[in-house]
């Protein structure tokens, strides 16, 4: 017997998981797909504009920030912190100044909080600097990353191609398959031979985030030694190494606390309705080896949203929560659910479930449907996170308040 | 300002114009075409890829069904490049009207258009996916058509012949002599340089927009605008064309394209030549309707929808509004004769099926004019072969796994094999060209990812290899247009590919409208 269930390894799944295992409960994490951390460029947003802290505050039902409150969020955050600080990934920033960091598009993005290699990128720092690509490395290039960014900055931004040694591969490389050959010191140490007579007068280089992944410090470290300068990584096209370092040191921390990890398995939500009010009994994981029964005393949900499967939309109009089948906020006219725009507000980002301020998934009167049964980020209604910069902040803070409540 | 002249000026750079353009040619007719986008860009890009055997027309339109019947014979003789030798079939449903076959087949005989019935069982086993309880099933000469193929081996050939082609040139106003029309004034849409094009003849080939340029010489075009929505499911659910055997309505086709299925159309009247929207209704009922001749294609993942415009000639008075009522042959106004205009020509509607018979047609009335009496050759002169065969992915398989000079190139487009040397030698081959073009070109963007890894890609190698890129590298206004089409059929797996490229977009490189912080 579980004390708490949680379905999905995103994010919110990951770390409300390792919260859970924490406080001393037995917790079992079930994920039928890999979590959204490979789309995740590492930071965490909490809210765009000057201070995040303000996107907080000023957030207003149904916002899942004006449920849980902006004392939450920094108890979320100062916890991941920690745990980071410990994993040899350690991050800066503050809630109450976003940091402006380059893209590879040269356009920027506000943080609150990054990993050091992406924080030393921040825009409001003075000084010159030169971004480099990396030959046959198809997804970052240092001119789109340059030239709009030194328009927007009025100062000129050096560029770089610098050679990948070794025999040419027999495939495309991924910014993982970078990431892992740059773990190997001989190979690296080869590399930055290799580079150093083209940085010269360099004093900080961009490089697209392939540095490392479990031994990022320590690679970014070498380098930095090596070459006599400072480097700072940009954000490449998926698989997005920054934000796999995040889900490895969460995944890693999950099973040292003792979390029971099954993958690749879809949940289906199991009731109890004998005696005079129903209850969450646990969920039936669909493995490979068959239907398994999983017991709990809690469940949370922390499946995600649209993109993740956690909520599915319909030809007819109807979107459907995935494991219990929940009731979704959303706007049954198929027809209004997008924009015209792509770069435009989505109407459909902010469908999902309606939770109390305990995240309890409510009925259509605002009651909670089952005593137990909690969910937590991507799945709740009220949040546009990508419009808004608040993807991990509702992520992480959700799923500290659902724990609270589950595991008292 | 610069002038030259020419003995025909065309307006239009869609299959009608092209192909007239190239008639001249082969004429010996000094010619210059102006277009004023890309080649493709209006309602012969924006078509299903049905070439047509003519079985589609025998009862509403006989005279369209035997053109088709012998264009569609010319057309694989003179480009078989484009052209996949898919068949087709006429397929009666259950519930469709029982006797219309009969009468069908026998209007087939009557205008010349080949179809056999087929044993149901045996055509099931060559398509297993279609409805098991079909009634009848005939079997004609269907094709599938790469239009994008096709009208850049019209390009090419009118080029290689002396012809010019004028891409991104705007017909700014006409020149006008003692009430005839001499020529145009044409912008270049890029540069906004403008030039005095004198011609003998200015041929009107603006498919929808035709009425916008002959109210340049103070006609009014009686022209009414059908809206055509179509659905490209992502994978090939049948290796025939597939038509419903009934009197023509929406949604009763399915082309197999390359990689995709095509359902078409619909058929909505519409003000503009710009308007091309697609309602929730039209891809349900696509969708539906081609549920009869496939079970179960709902659930299969929907890839993309687009819509083209049909320009229909509509004399006054309007009979109705519905215009797939109105006659789909092209009509040919010599406004000298209809309004005391000498000097421009208008061609209206058609198919693509028919455009070189169209072109001969328009050339019969042009000849007359320009004094030349060489006789039409478009039918027996095949088109340049341009070296490159019909498109199969499998080919561009072969090419990475066999390189003739390892290593491998670079594959920036993996949903449709574009490689970097690809892209490259577009971009050279093209003026001022953006991503769009690259995707007309080679089918960037046009996979399953709807560019959402691509179009980065492609934008970084166009802002090394163009003098005057976008800073963007024209990625924004990609993504848009990939966007467009993805938007009318957001839900299930297909909103999650819309989400992916958004997130992809706005969360790692920040292309987004949001506000930012200071």
């Amino acid at each position: 017997m579980n004390d708490l269930v949680v379905v999905g390894e995103g994010l919110t799944g990951l770390f409300a998981a390792w919260l859970a295992a924490k406080r001393g409960a037995r917790t079992t994490l079930i994920a039928y797909g890999r979590g959204g951390l490979e789309l995740s460029s590492g930071c965490l947003h909490l809210a765009s504009g000057a201070s995040p802290r303000l996107g907080i505050t000023s957030s207003r039902l149904p916002h899942p920030y004006a449920l849980v409150g902006v004392g939450t969020v920094l108890r979320a955050i100062q916890a991941l912190l920690d745990l980071l600080e410990a994993s040899s990934l350690p991050y800066s920033g503050s809630l109450d100044t976003n940091m402006l960091l380059p893209t590879a598009a040269g356009e920027t993005i506000a943080a609150a909080f990054a990993p050091h290699s992406l924080a030393r990128s921040d825009l409001a720092e003075q000084g010159t600097m030169t971004i480099a690509a990396l030959t046959g490395f198809r997804d970052f290039d240092a001119a789109l990353a340059s030239r709009r960014l030194a328009v927007r900055l009025e100062r000129s931004i050096a560029t770089l191609d610098l050679p990948l040694p070794g025999p040419a591969p027999r495939r495309d490389l991924y910014a993982t398959d970078l990431a892992r050959r740059f773990e190997d010191p001989q190979w690296r140490e080869e590399t930055c031979r290799a580079w150093k007579p083209q940085l010269i007068g360099v004093r900080k280089l961009g490089l697209p985030a392939v540095l490392g992944l479990r031994h990022h410090a320590r690679v970014m470290q070498a380098i930095e030694e090596a070459l006599e300068l400072t480097a700072f990584e940009i954000p490449t096209l998926p698989p997005c190494v920054p934000g796999l370092r995040l889900e490895t040191v969460l995944r890693e921390a999950c099973l040292a606390a003792g979390v029971d990890v099954l993958e690749g398995a879809k949940a289906v939500g199991r009731v109890d309705g004998r005696g005079s009010s129903a209850r969450a009994c646990g969920v039936v994981a669909m493995t490979a080896g068959g239907p398994q029964l999983y017991d709990a005393g809690a469940v949370l949900l922390a499946t995600g949203d649209l993109l993740h499967g956690g909520l599915v939309a319909q030809q007819n109009g109807l979107i459907r929560e995935s494991v219990f089948d929940l009731p979704v906020v959303h706007n049954p006219d198929r027809a209004t659910w997008t924009s015209p725009h792509a770069a435009d507000p989505q109407p459909y980002a902010s469908f999902g479930v309606r939770v109390d301020a305990s995240m309890h998934p409510l009925d259509d009167r605002g009651e909670p449907l089952l005593p137990n049964l909690y969910a937590a980020g991507g799945l709740l209604a009220g949040a546009r996170r990508t419009d808004e910069g608040s993807r991990q902040g509702v992520a992480l803070s959700t799923a500290w308040r659902a724990v609270e409540a589950a595991i008292p | 300002m610069p002038a030259l002249s020419t003995q025909l000026l065309v307006i239009g750079g869609g299959a009608t114009g092209l192909g007239i353009a190239w008639d001249a040619c082969l004429r010996g007719i000094k010619v210059v075409l102006v277009e004023q986008s890309d080649v493709g860009q209006g309602t012969s890009g924006r078509y299903h890829g049905l070439l047509h055997s003519g079985g589609r027309y025998v009862l509403s339109d006989p005279p369209s069904a035997t053109d088709c019947a012998r264009e569609n014979e010319i057309l694989r003789r003179l480009a078989p490049t484009t052209i996949e030798d898919t068949g087709g079939l006429f397929v009666a449903a259950p519930a469709d009207p029982a006797d219309f076959p009969d009468r069908w087949v026998a209007a087939c005989q009557q205008t010349g258009v080949a179809a056999e019935e087929v044993n149901l069982a045996a055509v099931l086993q060559r398509e297993p996916l279609l409805n098991p309880s079909l009634a009848r099933a005939f079997q004609v000469g269907d094709a599938s058509l790469d239009s994008f193929d096709l009208l850049h081996l019209l390009c090419t050939s009118i080029r290689a012949q002396g012809g010019q082609v004028w891409l991104r040139h705007k017909v700014h106003r006409l020149l006008m002599q003692a009430g005839a029309v001499v020529g145009a004034e044409v912008v270049n849409l890029a540069s906004g340089e403008s030039t005095h094009v004198g011609a003998h003849l200015v041929v009107n080939a603006a498919g929808p927009w035709a009425k916008t340029v002959a109210a340049l010489a103070g006609v009014d075009l009686p022209i009414a605008l059908g809206r055509g929505a179509m659905v490209a499911m992502a994978s090939r659910l049948v290796n025939t064309v597939v038509n419903r055997c009934k009197p023509p309505s929406d949604g009763d086709i399915l082309v197999p394209v390359g990689t995709v299925s095509v359902l078409g159309t619909t058929d909505e009247h519409v003000e503009s030549p710009d308007d091309l929207t697609i309602a929730a209704w039209e891809v349900d009922l696509l969708l539906a309707e081609a549920e009869v001749l496939v079970p179960g294609i709902a659930a299969h993942r929907a890839l993309r929808a687009w819509s083209g415009i049909r320009p229909l000639y509509r004399p006054a008075p309007a009979a109705g509004a519905e215009t797939r009522a109105l006659p789909r042959a092209h009509t040919i106004l010599d406004h000298g004769v209809t309004h005391g205009i000498p000097g421009l020509v208008s061609v209206i509607g058609g198919k693509l099926t028919t455009f070189r018979l169209m072109a001969e047609q328009v050339m019969q009335v042009v000849t007359p004019r320009l004094g030349v009496a060489a006789p039409c050759r478009t039918a027996d002169t095949p088109l340049e072969p341009t070296g490159r065969p019909y498109h199969r992915l499998p080919h561009r398989l072969g090419h990475l796994e066999h390189p003739h000079d390892p290593p491998a190139p670079q594959v920036i487009c993996e949903c449709e094999l574009v490689t970097r040397p690809d892209l490259e030698a577009a971009l050279a081959a093209i003026e001022a060209p953006d991503l769009d073009d690259l995707r007309r070109d080679l089918r960037l963007g046009m996979g399953p990812c709807q560019a959402a890894f691509c179009g980065y890609r492609a934008a970084g190698i166009t802002l090394r290899t163009l003098d005057a890129p976008p800073l963007d590298g024209g990625l924004a206004a990609f993504l848009q247009e990939r966007w467009r089409g993805l938007r009318p059929l957001a839900w299930g797996h297909t909103l999650r590919q819309l989400e992916f490229s958004r997130r992809i977009a706005a969360e790692l490189l920040g292309l987004t409208d949001a506000p930012e912080a200071p």
